[in-house]
């Protein structure tokens, strides 16, 4: 029956990661932005801790966690850095691709690509790439990607999805946020297909995991938005009280955090629906589409409150806009969400409103 | 551990309300809507609800066996399906209702067996209402002005309410008054008014723009003498401000409670929406059903926003803000379901003949009711920022 209670198991692993992001990642903020990348102690620790492979079957030498944990772990590391959370993980949403196909070559094949220290896997969905005629090789560019470099591409296209270790091109753009994940326009050409399958429902499934991944990262962005925001308001002092107290502000404050926790609901449930091996294409491009629109009031809103102090890099304010902005661009965005989301609902109205 | 399963029991139940709301509280609320007036207490519909077992007090009487728990999560689930069918017909439906809550936390033994014993098996439809709003006190329930004055072994108590949902027909009103010549919230008690007691009386039954299937009715109290005991709780549970606490607990149950109701309405929108949009051949256009998914989208977040409010209160704990957030939120995006659904309709939404044209005037009181949106953000603001009362 309906409970939100995470349970000792993710609530160990929310403090595991929050500890992590507040001791390693928060103080070495703009140091990772500016490198484009995180230090290697930094790496180190994330691994000592367990974090990597959270998802990766343990017969891998990962934890074998679901979408539940992916989703917490993920907003505790954004809180602090989205740009190294995604650095930190070397697969990203490309792992869904081999893990809802369910098939160990893929795996197997992935997991070489990546076994280079600091090596990524990236993901290409929404038209981005071309088919060769032959069917041996694909061709695909991606105008920008949060990752410095890439290994492997998981590309889908139409109702198949690829595997790609090789012929990906990399070109470095200095990106409007996420920076310590470094970015880059990632093309692919001519470059041969090492895997293929068409696996629908497993390419839906793979998407919703991808969808809930971003999502999670920008509920950790707005989430520190908020709580700096917050903390800021009730310091600050204008017209003889604090900021907070004026109720212009005061009521923008309290949209926000019903904008996050709403967000953070539909993330959850979705999440849950994953796990539980239930219906969650809809749920998560739902999810992740509420999460962009949180993000369209709390980033500006977060910077608002702070008035010139926000526009200015000493808070991390104009930090959370600029990389909320840009995760709600990554993955086809809003527009692909509601898209998928918008379908489910004409296609089968009682899925977008059922109950589990 | 997170799970957003709904048990069996509840769904059952839900399948069970689904088919009393399709069958009787729809064309209930329809026929209240047109005729512009309030069902009517010897309406047959109250008469079938009682048959089939509403209207019961939860207490389970004198020397009674506890009943079987009803979450507040599954209370919540149920209101919002029958807010789906009609709103308005929930709110006229006969029983203990509000107050009843106060009573069993707070009315002593006696108090209960008098009255909520003839809710334990009611004999015909009745009703029993809460009366806290005054013409000059809404969301600020602390400024309520009635009095309540001690006058030998009783209280008289004077003073004006409004808007209050059943009151002419409700066999007790429970009303919330200030004693000793003071105001604000120590100094508020609920006090037990009989059907019939000298001074009770002017009812004014309002005309509404929506929800009309419920009165809601002001009346006046007027040098209106009732006896010592029908102080709920009796005059030692009063000390500080537990007076207003008491009805404030009211108010933090029916947050969420309004919350859900909306919800259900909105979803009804939806639904007679996308049935529009279908059959006018309007879904394969993307700004349509871009609209149609925010919507549903937002409805999704707001249930969700409700039953966390629901899951804390359940545990006994605090959710004074998540009460609040859920009213906030869930009231604005039912009433941006119903100016969707209007503006789909185009034209037809102005004839005043279509169910979305219903919904867009009933739902306007959910934004109301148990304090305003922006009562809402007041509250919420207080406990996120410290904003001074």
């Amino acid at each position: 029956m309906f409970d939100l209670d995470p349970g000792d198991e993710l609530a160990l692993l929310a403090e595991t990661a929050r500890k992590l992001a507040q001791e390693e990642l928060r103080p070495r903020l703009r140091e990772h932005e500016s490198a484009r990348e995180v230090a290697q102690p930094v790496r180190a620790a994330f691994a000592q801790v367990g974090l990597a492979g959270l998802e990766l079957p343990a017969e891998r030498g990962g934890a074998g966690l679901g979408a539940l944990a992916r989703v917490i772990v993920n907003e505790e590391l954004a809180a602090a850095d989205a740009g190294a959370a995604l650095a930190l993980d070397p697969f990203g949403p490309a792992l869904y691709g081999a893990l809802q196909i369910c098939d160990g070559a893929w795996l197997s094949d992935l997991l070489g690509a990546l076994s280079a220290p600091g090596a990524r896997a990236a993901w290409i969905d929404g038209g981005d790439a071309r088919i060769s005629a032959d069917g041996t090789r694909v061709d695909a560019e991606v105008a920008w990607y949060p990752a410095a470099r890439a290994d492997a591409v998981v590309a889908f296209v139409g109702d198949e999805q690829l595997l790609v270790c090789e012929g990906i091109r990399c070109q470095e753009l200095p990106g409007a946020g996420l920076r310590a994940a470094g970015a880059c326009a990632l093309r692919l050409e001519s470059a041969p297909i090492a895997r293929r399958a068409a696996n629908p429902s497993g390419t839906e499934r793979a998407r919703a995991r991808a969808r809930l991944y971003a999502a999670s990262l920008l509920l950790g962005v707005l989430r520190d938005a908020c709580d700096f925001s917050r903390g800021y308001a009730q310091e600050r002092h204008a017209f003889g009280r604090p900021i907070a107290h004026h109720q212009g502000l005061a009521f923008l404050i309290t949209d926000m955090q019903m904008a996050l926790d709403g967000a953070r609901l539909l993330v959850h449930e979705a999440a849950w629906r994953v796990d539980q091996h239930l219906p969650c294409a809809g749920a998560a491009a739902a999810a992740f589409a509420q999460c962009i629109e949180a993000s369209r009031l709390i980033g500006p809103a977060g910077v608002q409150i702070l008035g010139g102090h926000g526009f200015m890099a000493d808070y991390p304010m104009e930090k959370a806009m600029r990389e909320s902005r840009a995760l709600g661009l990554w993955l086809g965005g809003f527009d692909a969400a509601i898209e998928d989301a918008g379908r489910e609902l004409c296609d089968a109205p009682g899925a977008a409103l059922g109950l589990a | 551990m997170i799970d957003f399963r709904i048990d069996e029991r509840t769904r059952e139940r839900l399948a069970d309300a689904r088919e009393w709301g399709r069958s009787a509280m729809r064309p209930a609320g329809l026929e209240a809507d047109r005729l512009s007036a309030p069902l009517p207490e010897g309406h047959p519909y109250f008469a079938k609800f009682i048959e089939r077992g509403g209207g019961r007090t939860r207490w389970p009487g004198p020397a009674g066996a506890k009943r079987e728990r009803t979450s507040v999560v599954e209370t919540l689930l149920l209101l919002e399906e029958l807010a789906y069918w009609d709103r308005g017909v929930t709110v006229a439906d006969p029983g203990p209702s509000l107050p009843e809550t106060n009573v069993l936390a707070m009315g002593t033994e006696e108090q209960k067996e008098r009255y909520l014993g003839p809710f334990l098996a009611p004999d015909r439809p009745r009703w029993a209402c809460f009366a806290m709003t005054e013409p000059g006190a809404g969301s600020d329930a602390a400024a309520i002005k009635t009095s309540a004055r001690k006058d030998g072994d009783g209280w008289i108590l004077n003073g004006a309410k409004c808007f209050i949902g059943g009151a002419s027909r409700a066999d007790w009103i429970l009303v919330q008054a200030v004693v000793g010549g003071e105001s604000g919230r120590g100094a508020q008690r609920s006090f037990f008014v009989e059907r019939g007691t000298p001074g009770l009386g002017r009812f004014k039954i309002e005309k509404k723009m929506g929800l009309r299937a419920y009165e809601s009715t002001s009346f006046t109290l007027q040098d209106c003498l009732i006896p010592a005991a029908n102080l709920l709780g009796g005059e030692e549970r009063y000390e500080s401000s537990a007076g207003f606490k008491t009805a404030m607990r009211t108010f933090n149950a029916g947050r969420p409670i309004i919350a859900a109701n909306a919800v259900g309405m909105g979803r009804a929108a939806l639904d007679e929406a996308l049935a529009f949009a279908r059959e006018s051949g309007l879904l394969h256009r993307d700004r349509v059903r871009d609209r149609l998914e925010a919507m549903a989208r937002k409805l999704r977040m707001a249930r969700l926003v409700c039953l966390r409010a629901g899951w804390l209160a359940d545990r006994e704990r605090p959710n004074i803000t998540e009460a609040s957030m859920a009213k906030a939120l869930a009231a604005g995006v039912a009433q941006e379901a119903t100016a969707l659904g209007m503006e789909l309709l185009g034209a037809t939404g102005a004839r005043g003949d279509h169910l979305i044209e219903k919904l867009y005037r009933d739902v306007k009181a959910m934004d109301i009711v148990e304090g305003t949106g922006q009562v809402q953000r007041v509250i919420i603001a207080r406990n996120l920022v410290g904003l001074p009362r």
